[in-house]
């Protein structure tokens, strides 16, 4: 496949996910839209390991050439838990105190 | 057309379609299961590029436990029913002008790229991606951020038991 | 190393001393001393004594500009939490949690001071935001707190998902997450070796960092953390994470903006960010009425001047760099630590705070005449280095001018609080003090001016 499919889709995955970020104004579903990014991101980095593989695995096939994009991945994912638990305990915390999960709770309070 | 790009065609659509009907539905349950599908056409993509191992990991980590998550506090909240206030739709419609722009600029950027008109990505093929190959390089040479990373999970750890405790 | 393993280790001594000791005063000291062991070990470490022999595989790389900082960051901690630990034990009962988070974020500063390899920076990033995520949300009941809170996960996380975005397509661009990587100078269909791919990578890194140390137009989140925040933890993310947050900046963009000056004209685009950055920070300054809200805005502003060492990438701009943190760390953390001790944080509330409580009165001067530059305060030679640096390049010197104005601009909004505690009638309400907060007042002021008489005290160690 070449390379420039897999750019052009996670370019394309990524944008909803802003764009998501950027109209919506239920925290949760903006948290989801950032997870979405995070994956877009994941796939790129997969489809670049192995972009950076095929000619050193067409010379040797034991090459570990290009690995480091999967590790990368690995992290991102590690990252992505660790944040997840994080945020919902925020929200949590928040919607306990006012009943709402609107990202502009504060300004809908004032008027 | 083989049956690589067919595959490769029909997860490219799946995900493309559920993502953006996470953005579309009004109830955050169905966001949700739409998210869940975007994982798994994702996860296909990785075993077409034979990455076994990280298509694994991204659906019990990403579907499996991070999903369940997010589940668990909308049902906590009793958010199921969609009570999402309105938002200004001249807001709307910049930020969606700014989603399109950046997706413009980021697509010119790749056509222009002449460096990577050449290359193509392994399919189906390649050993980088299996689960033995993987695990020696994290040990040997990713052994300093493995490590690092548990800090991370141990601040989050404190982290989430000290806001979510009640005082 | 050192500071990197024992910071992760005094963290979970931390956790481990809240099973031990019931006495909430005790933690302060125990965070004392965890301080001091990991400068004496960080000291030890930048004279060639490593207490743990790991291969990190080119991963991180020590150099003395980077662990000089991790001293100062860490010495810094030490001035905080001996002046402002009385106001952490008042958040709750969590407080040895809330060290152990600080030191975590420690952790996280002395990686972002080494990194070499962009899953580092990733990984320090994530772990200098994550604690500062809980402390910023600590204050449960405060309903601005959690909004804080939230806006400041979801931005961070946002700039994360841009930083990611970034590392892709430079990982795409290079084959490699090494900072100084080799690229072959002959790659077919790119201009001098450089990909598309990567610049477009590094815009997305300006971006993300760009957003980590407020700088507009991705500032936009600041004024409401900082000012939502608790004092107290406002005061430490203003200054040591900030300053963290801009040596990883340098460290990312020293070896890459050399590399790619061929494509991109990237002093035009860092002289925007800088002019942006200045001019919201200064004006929206101008306009508060809380003295927190001000600070705030004027820490945007202040980013704006530490952004002139990432645009002028020179000896001098390390220099100023290092002399910057120093003095705005020091002389925010003072004055944080006045206004948390303040009832009304409006300019009313500090009418007449000269007559009631003199000594608060003298030294909060001295750390606002050291955030607007006077000469004679550690600020005025911070600046004086930020601006000299610019002039070394030899290029864009109206910068220069613009600095100094927005720099005259500063002074009028850091006179009024002085106005208004030694020239307004009124009575200052403040909590009592204790005579050792005073003295550490003291001691931070004179600081200040040593450090503002002779510079070299701190930048002598950069080289011996």
């Amino acid at each position: 496949m070449p390379i420039q499919y897999y750019i052009a889709l996670s370019v394309c995955l990524f944008c909803i996910g802003i764009v998501g970020v950027l109209t919506r104004r239920n925290v949760i579903i903006i948290f989801m839209c950032i997870e979405l990014m995070l994956n877009s991101v994941n796939l790129l980095l997969v489809a670049f390991s192995k972009m950076y593989n095929a000619p050193a695995f067409a010379a040797n096939p034991a090459s570990t050439v290009g690995i480091d994009g999967q590790l990368f991945v690995f992290f991102i994912m590690v990252v992505a838990a660790a944040e997840v638990s994080v945020g919902l305990a925020i929200i949590v915390m928040m919607y306990r105190n006012t009943h709402s999960i609107d990202v502009n709770f504060l300004n809908r309070l004032k008027n | 057309m083989g049956v690589t790009s067919i595959l490769f065609w029909s997860l490219s659509a799946l995900a493309l379609i559920s993502a953006i009907m996470v953005l579309a539905t009004k109830n955050p349950v169905h966001s949700v299961l739409w998210l869940i599908v975007v994982f798994f056409a994702i996860s296909g993509h990785y075993i077409l590029l034979n990455a076994q191992f990280l298509a694994i990991v991204n659906l019990i980590v990403y579907a499996g436990a991070i999903m369940v998550l997010f589940l668990f506090v909308i049902m906590l909240m009793n958010l199921n029913t969609a009570t999402e206030p309105k938002k200004n739709l001249w807001m709307k419609l910049a930020g969606i002008i700014s989603g399109g722009s950046l997706f413009l600029i980021l697509i010119s950027v790749v056509r222009s790229s002449v460096d990577m008109s050449q290359k193509s990505a392994l399919v189906k093929d390649g050993n980088i991606g299996l689960i033995d190959t993987l695990g020696k390089v994290l040990f040997n040479e990713y052994t300093i951020p493995f490590e690092i990373s548990s800090i991370l999970f141990l601040s989050a750890m404190v982290g989430a038991v000290v806001i979510g405790k009640k005082n | 190393m050192n500071a990197i393993i024992l910071s992760a280790v005094w963290g979970v001594i931390m956790m481990f001393s809240s099973i031990l000791f019931k006495n909430k005063g005790a933690f302060k000291y125990i965070a004392a001393i965890g301080l001091i062991v990991l400068t004496v070990a960080n000291i030890a470490n930048t004279y060639g004594c490593d207490f743990f022999n790991i291969n990190t595989h080119e991963m991180l790389r020590y150099t003395r500009f980077g662990l000089f900082f991790n001293t100062i960051a860490f010495l810094c901690t030490l001035i905080y939490v001996l002046l402002s630990g009385k106001e952490i034990e008042k958040h709750g009962n969590y407080v040895a949690e809330y060290y152990a988070l600080i030191f975590f974020v420690l952790c996280g500063v002395s990686i972002l001071t080494s990194f070499n390899n962009l899953l580092m920076l990733f990984l320090g990033i994530e772990i200098l935001s994550i604690p500062l995520y809980i402390l910023t949300g600590s204050d449960k009941r405060n309903l601005k707190g959690n909004e804080a809170a939230l806006k400041y996960f979801l931005m961070g996380s946002f700039s994360t998902g841009l930083m990611l975005m970034g590392i892709a397509l430079i990982y795409g661009g290079t084959g490699s997450f090494q900072i100084d990587v080799v690229r072959s100078a002959t790659l077919f269909g790119t201009f001098s070796g450089i990909s598309f791919l990567e610049v477009a990578g590094l815009l997305f890194m300006l971006v993300a960092m760009a957003f980590k140390v407020s700088a507009a137009p991705f500032h936009f989140w600041t004024p409401d953390v900082y000012d939502g925040a608790p004092t107290v933890f406002t005061s430490f993310m203003a200054t040591v994470v900030k300053a963290a947050a801009f040596i990883a900046f340098i460290k990312l963009f020293e070896v890459r903006i050399a590399d790619t000056s061929a494509v991109i004209n990237w002093g035009m685009l860092l002289s925007l960010l800088i002019i942006a950055t200045l001019l919201i920070g200064n004006i929206t300054a101008v306009f508060q009425q809380s003295v927190k809200r001000m600070l705030a805005y004027s820490s945007i502003a202040q980013a704006g001047f530490m952004l002139f060492a990432v645009f002028s990438l020179n000896d001098f701009a390390k220099e100023g760099l290092i002399l910057y943190a120093v003095a705005y760390s020091l002389a925010t953390i003072g004055s944080f630590a006045i206004l948390a001790k303040m009832k009304d944080i409006t300019f009313e509330g500090f009418n007449g705070l000269a007559k009631s409580h003199p000594v608060l009165a003298a030294t909060n001067t001295i750390f606002l005449l050291s955030l607007a530059g006077i000469p004679l305060t550690a600020g005025f030679f911070a600046k004086y280095y930020m601006l000299a640096s610019v002039v070394k390049t030899g290029h864009y010197l109206w910068l220069v001018i613009l600095g100094v104005l927005f720099a005259a601009v500063s002074v009028y909004y850091y006179f009024r609080v002085i106005q208004a505690m030694y020239f307004k009638e009124g009575d200052a309400q403040a909590e009592d003090v204790t005579p050792g907060f005073k003295i550490g007042l003291i001691i931070v002021a004179a600081l200040i001016i040593l450090v503002g008489i002779y510079p070299q005290v701190v930048l002598n160690w950069l080289y011996f």
